[in-house]
């Protein structure tokens, strides 16, 4: 199980996204969709982990906290957690999870929610 | 403050009186802040409860524009929801009749919605007057301005409960 997965288990955040909901109708037989829409670009989008979610140094969040944000939010054993700190900390960024879209915007919001400084890049 | 967990997934925090009388300081001050309109806030208070999805810049069509959007209204949620939470406290406390120590039972969810509130006000702090590194990493009694340096003060007493409340985190090899 990937350090993230287990959060889809997790309050939804985000609504359901319509371009994986007409790529789902497009794909299902006897269901009309719009002949614009490239079903296999939008699956390959929708289901591709072609998000990063980077957390940003800042000076107010302590170490021992985001350590532990990591831990409660990513799944992230003691040892990767604290890596990925001191990494934020000493370079003042770190790639904490690469993810699907949705999954990476879920994860921003959590982190966020903690207040730590994430945003999500495509890759 | 002491943070003991009773089992699986509750935990007992309990205050000697000053610090009860400070953690009901700053849950009413955190209660306004999550009341507060957006409208009226700061710029830079007003961006922390927007927040941002992404540090790309995002043109004027980007289907990024919905996920901010949407990162905005979750945050609207989450203050509602950190209102409720503050409220719930202050009530515990207001009809609490031992307060020396002062004793909250707590689920994992709500001691982590705590230790997150506590750090939001942390960081609202330091937005408010604007905190820069090095001010972090100076002794407070060496800031000569009165209202940074108790800010300041505020968030160094806010960062020990909140790691009084999760205990060390760090692996040390």
């Amino acid at each position: 199980m990937s350090q993230v997965e287990s959060m889809l288990g997790a309050k939804t955040l985000t609504p359901i996204r319509h371009d994986i909901e007409l790529a789902v109708l497009a794909a299902t037989p006897g269901t009309e969709t719009s002949p614009d829409i490239d079903v296999e670009e939008k699956l390959k989008e929708a289901f591709a982990r072609g998000w990063s979610v980077i957390v940003w140094n800042d000076p107010i969040n302590l170490m021992d906290y985001v350590v532990y944000v990591f831990k409660a939010v990513l799944k992230m054993n003691e040892k990767d957690a604290s890596r990925h700190m001191w990494e934020v900390h000493q370079q003042g960024k770190s790639v904490v999870a690469r993810e699907t879209r949705e999954k990476s915007e879920l994860i921003v919001h959590r982190l966020r929610g903690f207040g730590l400084n994430a945003t999500m890049e495509q890759v | 403050m002491t943070c003991q967990q009773i089992d699986a997934e509750h935990w007992r925090l309990s205050f000697a009186e000053p610090e009860a009388l400070f953690i009901v300081g700053v849950l009413a001050r955190l209660g306004r802040s999550y009341h507060d309109d957006l409208s009226q806030m700061p710029p830079a208070l007003r961006a922390y409860w927007q927040g941002k999805i992404t540090s790309e810049k995002m043109s004027a069509d980007s289907d990024l524009k919905e996920s901010q959007e949407v990162l905005s209204e979750a945050r609207a949620e989450l203050r509602s929801e950190r209102l409720a939470l503050a409220e719930n406290w202050l009530r515990e406390f207001e009809i609490t009749e031992r307060r020396n120590p002062w004793t909250v039972e707590a689920t994992t969810t709500e001691r982590d919605e705590f230790v997150a509130m506590l750090n939001d006000r942390r960081l609202l702090l330091a937005l408010e007057i604007g905190v820069t590194e090095g001010e972090m990493e100076t002794d407070p009694g060496l800031i000569t301005e009165e209202a940074r340096r108790n800010a300041i003060l505020e968030i160094d007493i806010l960062g020990h409960f909140i790691l009084v409340t999760l205990g060390p985190q760090i692996y040390h090899p």
